[in-house]
């Protein structure tokens, strides 16, 4: 018999309560059934909920979530023989006995005598061992506490005095993903933990703000106002960068820089990545590389005005592009890029080398999109852009790093909304978002895609999704395309299909020890004081309304 | 149930599995289907524990006369009734056994000798007895015996002859327990139950 000392001391004294249940049936890749023992009312569980097992055997411990619940009877004639419903003797005779609840459980953790750590599970518990509800304490310990490199994301169902803890580090190692729904929350949850990254140092971050949901002053669709990172960190630790000045001045955010990008600095590869927004075709898009090569660095100026027409002109008769395709090119052109203001002519502001700067000594970069936002080629144009760039200059850096002739790169997280559009499996064989995820973190750059169609997105990438944070998902596809790389999680279908529309989220992968269910931290005054922001520091408009619950009922 | 052990009648043949008692008629005592009852066995060393399920009465020639008349005086009668010939017979299934570690519910090492004596059981050993319900299996697998209703009155009766506190509880315990089983037969299952329910 095993000494239970240790296993005691890591998860508190031994269970006097009976046990919810024995393990009846199972496997290691399907996990356990359970019956219920007919004292416990099956109402009162729930899937995502933790359980502890004892295995009968050898005393060690097991660690495991609810996945499933059921009704079963001994017999299947007891649904052409069901007792009088009127007679509540007969219902508390069958009850427990000829008609049972049973439970699902996918243990996820173990441990043995001779650790101290939980693992995850190589086997399973034996024959009718004995299951319990784990307590508020068991919970604790396997997911640790709060210290710099691990941030309290949220409380784990009905346990609100639990912290569930996010290992920071782990996050960042790999790209991570939040998905869910329209309107369950991403923002939120995806904010709380940039805030949670920048505060503990361990990498910079670059946000391409789509809906100016990040940088300064977030609004949610009730009109309440909350902080936005830049006003949770004004010290300097976050840099908003504006494409639409205008915008950035009416809104009243404070921004640090404007971002343009001049004609000359566009490359073909910039634009390639439009080629289905712009409705290039693939002759077409190959054609780009072709007039700039032709026609040099000044290539969009001479497409777009009127001024180069003899150069076009020599171009045409040389054979090597058909009239068509030129006019084609040049009307989508023009029916785009004028229309960005941003994009100027000439060279334009060389924010490149002062954003990778600023990233580079620990600053985070949130790039606000002002009312470009609502045009999704610019989006896709200005990330695309920035992150070719930035990530070559990381590359650069690193190398020299190996070289032993300079510092290696501070670490970058690149947050990205609507990834799916970058990451289609039609593109992502040839993106830069594609080869980021995919090269994990070789030149220290790792991706947080935000999305609400995972299934859009290409497996491989998906798999190299190290942790997702998932709220409410109903499409079928996109259930599975979370789940997709992740071993055993299918049995947490359940669970993801019950979370509440708003503020849970499953958590799964590489920064947690096992999936847990949360009940997201609330974004308030409480919050913005946990993170450390200084309220004499807070130069925004209006003051925030205290104690704010972020979804009201 | 008389409150304490009586005497209601003598071992006329027995084995293993159970024995067939006789005995006076008087009214207070004339063993009840469905209760438990005691007989000596090893010279008083030890008791194997019966259930009565079968009460018989043989008819004799001096009852067929007396019952074929018109008018019978009372005194004829009662006098047929207690003065007879051939004794009224109790047969008992053997559900358990007492030896000087208490009850036992399994078929007995020695059977009862001829005319050992039969007590009927006093409530607090049935209590005692009854608090394990291994018996009922026996009951099952008994041949020949009117099973059902015999499982249905002998809990129906130990039941009632617990505290008002304790008998939903027996019940509900006993009630698992023929229904773990019978889980197969769910017709069958239902109608003891509802024998547990209603009065005798």
């Amino acid at each position: 018999m095993s000494d239970s000392s240790e296993l005691d001391a890591f998860f508190g004294s031994k269970r006097d309560e009976r046990p919810l249940g024995i393990v009846l049936e199972g496997s290691l890749s399907t996990g356990l059934q359970v019956k219920l023992d007919p004292r416990y009312a099956i109402e009162k569980l729930a899937v995502g909920r933790y359980v502890v097992i004892q295995s009968r055997k050898t005393g060690s411990i097991f660690f495991g979530i609810i996945t499933d619940i059921a009704l079963g009877a001994t017999t299947p004639d007891l649904l052409h023989h069901p007792p009088d419903a009127s007679d509540p003797f007969l219902l508390d005779v069958y009850s427990g006995g000829v008609a049972f609840a049973t439970l699902h459980v996918s243990p996820m953790l173990m441990l043995d005598d001779a650790d101290d750590q939980p693992r995850p599970i190589k086997t399973i518990p034996s024959h009718f061992s004995a299951i319990y509800e784990a307590t508020a304490q068991d919970v604790a310990r396997v997911f640790g506490e709060e210290d710099e490199a691990h941030f309290f994301i949220g409380a784990p169902l009905d346990m609100e005095a639990v912290q569930v803890n996010l290992d920071l580090e782990r996050f960042v190692e790999r790209s991570s993903g939040v998905f869910g729904k329209t309107g369950t929350g991403k923002s939120f949850i995806t904010r709380t933990i940039l805030a949670g990254i920048i505060r503990s140092g361990l990498a910079s971050t670059l946000i391409f703000d789509m809906h100016n949901d990040y940088g300064w002053s977030v609004m949610d669709e009730t009109g309440r106002e909350y902080k936005g990172l830049r006003q949770l960190f004004p010290g300097g630790r976050v840099s908003v960068i504006t494409l639409d000045e205008t915008t950035s001045r009416a809104r009243g955010s404070k921004f640090d820089g404007i971002l343009t990008i001049g004609y000359e600095e566009i490359e073909p590869e910039d634009m390639e990545m439009l080629a289905s927004l712009l409705g290039l075709s693939d002759i077409q898009t190959g054609a780009l590389y072709f007039l700039y090569q032709r026609l040099g660095k000044k290539w969009i100026s001479k497409l777009l005005d009127e001024q180069h027409e003899e150069e076009i002109q020599n171009m045409l008769d040389s054979g090597r592009i058909v009239g068509g395709t030129l006019g084609a090119i040049r009307r989508k052109l023009e029916s785009f890029i004028p229309r960005m203001g941003f994009l100027v002519p000439g060279e334009g502001s060389k924010v490149v080398d002062d954003i990778f700067q600023r990233l580079n000594i620990g600053t985070s970069v949130v790039l606000e999109f002002g009312n470009y936002g609502n045009t999704l080629a610019a989006y896709v144009l200005v990330a695309n852009y920035l992150t070719r760039r930035i990530h070559a200059s990381y590359v650069h850096r690193k190398n020299i790093a190996a070289g032993k002739k300079g510092e290696e790169p501070r670490p970058l997280v690149i947050v990205i909304e609507e990834a799916h559009k970058f990451l289609d499996p039609s593109v992502a064989g040839h993106t830069i978002f594609g080869n980021i995820a995919r090269e994990l973190r070789k030149y220290n750059v790792t991706l947080l895609i935000v999305d609400q169609r995972p299934s859009g997105i290409e497996d491989e990438v998906m798999s190299q999704i190290g942790t997702r944070v998932t709220c409410l998902l109903d499409n079928e596809a996109d259930i599975r395309a979370v789940f997709s790389g992740v071993s055993g999680a299918s049995t947490l279908r359940e669970v993801l299909a019950r979370l509440d529309t708003r503020q849970q989220a499953l958590i799964l992968g590489h920064a947690v020890p096992m999936p847990v269910v949360v009940r997201t931290r609330d974004y308030d005054q409480r919050f913005y004081a946990a993170i450390g922001m200084d309220e004499s520091d807070d130069t925004s408009g209006a003051k925030p309304p205290s104690e704010d619950k972020l979804f009201p009922d | 149930m008389p409150e304490s052990p009586m005497m209601i009648g003598r071992v006329t043949r027995c084995s293993t599995r159970g024995f067939v008692g006789a005995m006076q008629v008087s009214v207070k005592e004339v063993p009840v289907f469905g209760s438990f009852c005691q007989a000596e066995a090893q010279s008083g060393r030890s008791h194997v524990v019966g259930l009565v399920y079968d009460i018989s009465i043989t008819d004799d020639h001096f009852a067929r006369q007396i019952a074929a008349l018109e008018d019978v005086p009372q005194e004829q009668i009662a006098d047929g009734q207690i003065n007879r010939q051939v004794p009224i017979e109790f047969n008992a299934l053997a559900v358990g056994f007492r030896d000087d570690a208490g009850f036992h519910q399994a078929l007995p090492p020695r059977p009862p000798l001829t005319l050992a004596s039969v007590f009927s059981m006093a409530p607090k050993d049935t209590v005692d007895f009854t608090s394990e319900l291994h018996f009922l299996q026996t009951i099952l697998n008994a041949p020949q015996l009117p099973v059902d209703e015999l499982l249905a009155t002998t809990l129906r009766l130990s039941a009632q002859i617990r505290p008002e506190g304790e008998r939903e509880r027996f019940l509900l315990q006993a009630g698992r327990e023929i229904a773990r089983l019978l889980a197969q037969d769910l017709t069958r299952l239902e109608n003891i139950l509802r024998g547990l329910r209603s009065e005798g």
